[in-house]
C-alpha cells in the first residue's frame, strides 16, 4: 500500500498544468469532475432531443420534424440519456466518493481510471456524428430490435463501435471500482462497515461486469449478420428475430438496475443525514440491494411478453418480476422508518431525496401493473410504459443524481450552495417532472402507442400538457447550472462537516477534499 | 498489490466468460425451443424412420403462404387444406413464380401453429431442405411429402403449415464473389 502511495505523491510534483492537466491526470477527484461534467453535457443534449420530440407532439398531425429524424430522436435520446448522462454520473460519483468513504487515497487503478473515462468523449462524438450521416443515425429504437435495425442506413455499424466503447468504459470503471472496494478499504473497515453507497457500487460493479459483455455479443451478432453473412436473427438463413431480443434483454434488466441501485445507495446516505438517525435495517439494506441484482437476471422476458412465449413462461416471469417488489418494498420502508421520530430538516438534498422515495414508489407500483401478464397485452409499447420507466429513471436515479451533487458540493468544493436557489430549483424541478410524465400513463391505458410522431386527436390535451411540462423542466435544470457556477465563484467557507448529521470518512478531512485522500488509512472501530 | 492483480484477473476471466455466455445463448434457445416445440420448428432434414402406423384417425392441414419484405414474388400453396389420415404419408406443393427480370434465389422457412404440435408433422421430403434458384418469369412447383405422426394427441383443432419466401439472391452473389 505505502508504495502506491508514495508513487502517487511523486506523480503530484510533475503534474501539469491547463488542459494536460485533465487528459492526462490519475486522480480519483479529477476523473469524478470529468465523469460529472461530461454526464451534464450529455444530459442536455439528450434533453434537447427529448424536447424536440416533445415539440413535435405538442399537436397531432406533423408540424417541425419528418418521422424519419423522429424516430432517431426517439433512439438517440434514449442511448445519449442511458450511456451518456446516467451511467457517467453514477460512476463520478463513484470516484468521487469511494476513496474518501473507504479511506483509502484513491481509486485501485488510477491509469485505467483515466482511460475510463476518456473512451467516453470519442464513443459520444461518433455516435452523434451519425446524426449527420446521409441517411441519418439509428431509428429502429435504442433496443436495436432486428430485422429493423438490420435494415437501417450506414449509421449502425458506428452505433455498434460507439456501444462497444460505452461497454469498455463501463466494464473497465466497474473492474477499478471492486477492485478499490476489495482492496483498499482502511483497517477495520468490514465488508458490513462500509457505507451504504459503497455496498450498492460494489453490487452495481458486479452487475455491469456480467452484464455488458453480453450487450458486446449481441450487437457483434448484428453486425455479422448485417456485412459477414451469418444467420443469427435473420430468418431467411434458419435465425430467429425473437433469439435478439432475449439476448438483449439479459442483458438489459440488469442495465436498468445498473442505473436505479448507485441511486438507491445516495438516498440511503442522504435520508440518515437530514434525519438525524442512523440508517434503518441497514444488514437488510444491502441483503434487499443483492438480492435485487440476483433477480435482475431472471426477468428479462417481462420485457416482451407479447413475443408469443408459452403460458409456462408467461407465468415464470411474471412471479419473478412481483418478487423484485419484495427487497424493494424493505428498502421503501427501511427509509420510511428512518425517517419515523428522526429530527428532520429538509435542505435541498433531503427533499430531492423525499421525491425520490415518493415518485420513484409510484414507477414502481406501474412496474407492478406492467408485470401482470395479461394487463401487459393492453400496455405494451404504449405511452403507459413511457410512464413507467420515466418514473423510475428521471425522479428516481436523475433525483438521486441532483441530490448526491447537492449534498458533497460542499465537500468537493468546500463552497456551499444558495439553499433558497436549492429549493426553488427542487420545487420546479419535481412540479414539472410530473405535469410531463403524469399525464402519459392516462395517455398510454387509452392506447397512444409510444416511439409515434403523430397520434389520434383525442390524444391531443394530456400531449399538451406534458409537452408543456417538458419544456419546464428542461428550463428548471439550466437553473441547476447557474447555481452550480455561483456556487463555484464563491469563497471558501464550508465548514469540515457539512452536514450536521452526516456520517462517514468523508467528513473527517477538511472542504474541499484534500487532492489525495487520505495519505494514511484512518482507523475504523 | 498483490491481491488487486487477483482481482484483476478473476474480474477480467468473468466479462470473457460473459461474453462467452451471449454467444452460448444461441445454441441454448436452440434447443431449449426444440425440447419446448417453441416457435414451431419442424424437422430441418429429411423424416427416414418408417415406425409410424397407419390410424384410423382424420385431421385438417391447412397450408399457407408469406412472402417476405414484399420479394417480387408469386409464393402460394397449390390446395390450402387437406384432410389427412393420421400415419399415412401424403404429397403436396406450393406455386411459386419469378416475377423480376433477373434470375433469383430463394429460401424458405417453415413453422407449424400451434407449435407443440410441430414435432408430430414430419416432412420426408420438402423444398424448404434445399434453395432454389429461379428464373426471370419462371414458374415452379415446389413439392412436399409429410406423414402425421400417430402420437399426436387425440382432440385436437386444425394444424396450420405456413412458409416464409425469403428472396437471399444478395446473400447468394456476394458469397459467390468470394
Amino acid at each position: 500500500m505505502s508504495t502506491n502511495i508514495d508513487h502517487i505523491k511523486e506523480e503530484h510534483h510533475h503534474q501539469p498544468s491547463g488542459l494536460m492537466r485533465w487528459i492526462t491526470t490519475t486522480n480519483h477527484k479529477d476523473i469524478g469532475s470529468l465523469y460529472l461534467w461530461f454526464s451534464l453535457l450529455m444530459f442536455f443534449v439528450g434533453g434537447f432531443m427529448a424536447l424536440i420530440i416533445r415539440a413535435e407532439l405538442f399537436q397531432p398531425g406533423l408540424q417541425l420534424v419528418v418521422p424519419g429524424f423522429f424516430n432517431q430522436m426517439t433512439t438517440m435520446h434514449a442511448l445519449i440519456m442511458i450511456f451518456g448522462a446516467l451511467m457517467p454520473a453514477f460512476v463520478g460519483l463513484a470516484n468521487w466518493q469511494l476513496p474518501m468513504m473507504i479511506g483509502a487515497p484513491d481509486m485501485a487503478l488510477p491509469r485505467l481510471n483515466n482511460w475510463s473515462f476518456w473512451i467516453l468523449p470519442f464513443a459520444f462524438t461518433m455516435l452523434l456524428s451519425t446524426l449527420f450521416f446521409q441517411g441519418g443515425g439509428p431509428a429502429a429504437g435504442w433496443t436495436l430490435y432486428p430485422p429493423l435495425s438490420l435494415q437501417g442506413g450506414n449509421s449502425m455499424p458506428f452505433v455498434i463501435f460507439s456501444l462497444h466503447l460505452l461497454g469498455a468504459s463501463s466494464i473497465l470503471g466497474a473492474i477499478n471500482v471492486i477492485a478499490t472496494i476489495l482492496n483498499m478499504r482502511a483497517p477495520g473497515m468490514t465488508l458490513m462497515k462500509m457505507p451504504i453507497f459503497v455496498w450498492t457500487w460494489l453490487i452495481t460493479a458486479f452487475l455491469l461486469i456480467a452484464a455488458m459483455p453480453v450487450l458486446a455479443g449481441a450487437i457483434t451478432m448484428l453486425l455479422t449478420d448485417r456485412f459477414y453473412g451469418t444467420s443469427f436473427f435473420t430468418a431467411a438463413g434458419g435465425g430467429d428475430p425473437v433469439l435478439f431480443q432475449h439476448i438483449f434483454w439479459f442483458f438489459g434488466h440488469p442495465e436498468v438496475y445498473i442505473l436505479i441501485l448507485p441511486a438507491f445507495g445516495i438516498i440511503s446516505t442522504i435520508i440518515p443525514a437530514f434525519s438525524r438517525k442512523k440508517l434503518f435495517g441497514y444488514d437488510s439494506m444491502v441483503y434487499a440491494t443483492a438480492s435485487i441484482a440476483l433477480l435482475s437476471f431472471i426477468v428479462w422476458a417481462h420485457h416482451m411478453f407479447t413475443v408469443g412465449m408459452p403460458l409456462a413462461g408467461e407465468i415464470f416471469f411474471m412471479f419473478t418480476t412481483m418478487l423484485i417488489a419484495v427487497p424493494t418494498g424493505v428498502k421503501v420502508f427501511n427509509w420510511v422508518a428512518t425517517m419515523w421520530r428522526g429530527s428532520m430538516t429538509f435542505e435541498t438534498p433531503m427533499l430531492f431525496s423525499l421525491a425520490f422515495i415518493i415518485l420513484f414508489t409510484i414507477g414502481g407500483f406501474s412496474g407492478l401493473m406492467l408485470a401482470i401478464t395479461p394487463a401487459d397485452f393492453q400496455y405494451h409499447d404504449t405511452y403507459f410504459v413511457v410512464a413507467h420507466f420515466h418514473y423510475v429513471l428521471v425522479p428516481g436515479a436523475i433525483f438521486a443524481v441532483i441530490a448526491a451533487v447537492y449534498y458533497w458540493l460542499p465537500k468537493w468544493t468546500g463552497k456551499m450552495y444558495n439553499e433558497t436557489l436549492g429549493k426553488v430549483h427542487f420545487w420546479m424541478t419535481t412540479v414539472f417532472v410530473n405535469i410531463t410524465f403524469f399525464p402519459m400513463h392516462f395517455v398510454g391505458l387509452a392506447g397512444m402507442p409510444r416511439r409515434i410522431p403523430d397520434y389520434a386527436v383525442q390524444f391531443t390535451d394530456f400531449n399538451m400538457i406534458a409537452s408543456i411540462g417538458a419544456f419546464g423542466f428542461g428550463l428548471s435544470q439550466l437553473l441547476f447550472v447557474y447555481i452550480l457556477f455561483k456556487t463555484l465563484r464563491q469563497p471558501v467557507t464550508a465548514a469540515d462537516k457539512s452536514w450536521e448529521g452526516a456520517e462517514g470518512l468523508e467528513w473527517t478531512l477538511p472542504s474541499p477534499a484534500p487532492y489525495h485522500s487520505f495519505d494514511t488509512p484512518p482507523k475504523v472501530d | 498489490m498483490k491481491s488487486v492483480k487477483s482481482t484483476i484477473t478473476k474480474l477480467s476471466l468473468v466479462v470473457v466468460a460473459m461474453y462467452g455466455f451471449s454467444y452460448a445463448l444461441v445454441p441454448i434457445y436452440d434447443t431449449f425451443c426444440e425440447i419446448t416445440g417453441l416457435n414451431g420448428k419442424t424437422n430441418e432434414v429429411a423424416y427416414t424412420g418408417s415406425d409410424i402406423e397407419k390410424e384410423n384417425r382424420f385431421i385438417k392441414i391447412k397450408f399457407i403462404s408469406n412472402v417476405a419484405n414484399s420479394a417480387p414474388l408469386y409464393f402460394e400453396p397449390a390446395v390450402t387444406e387437406m384432410t389427412v389420415q393420421v400415419g399415412k404419408p401424403y404429397n403436396t406443393h406450393y406455386v411459386m413464380k419469378n416475377n423480376s427480370t433477373k434470375q433469383l434465389h430463394t429460401t424458405a422457412s417453415p413453422s407449424v401453429t400451434p407449435g407443440k404440435f410441430a414435432e408430430y408433422f414430419k416432412k420426408i421430403e420438402c423444398f424448404c431442405f434445399n434453395q432454389q434458384t429461379i428464373d426471370s418469369g419462371e414458374v415452379k412447383d415446389l413439392g412436399i411429402q409429410f406423414v402425421v405422426d400417430n402420437d399426436l394427441p387425440t382432440n385436437i383443432g386444425d394444424i396450420v403449415l405456413s412458409y416464409t419466401m425469403f428472396d437471399i439472391t444478395n446473400k447468394v452473389v456476394e458469397a459467390d464473389k468470394l
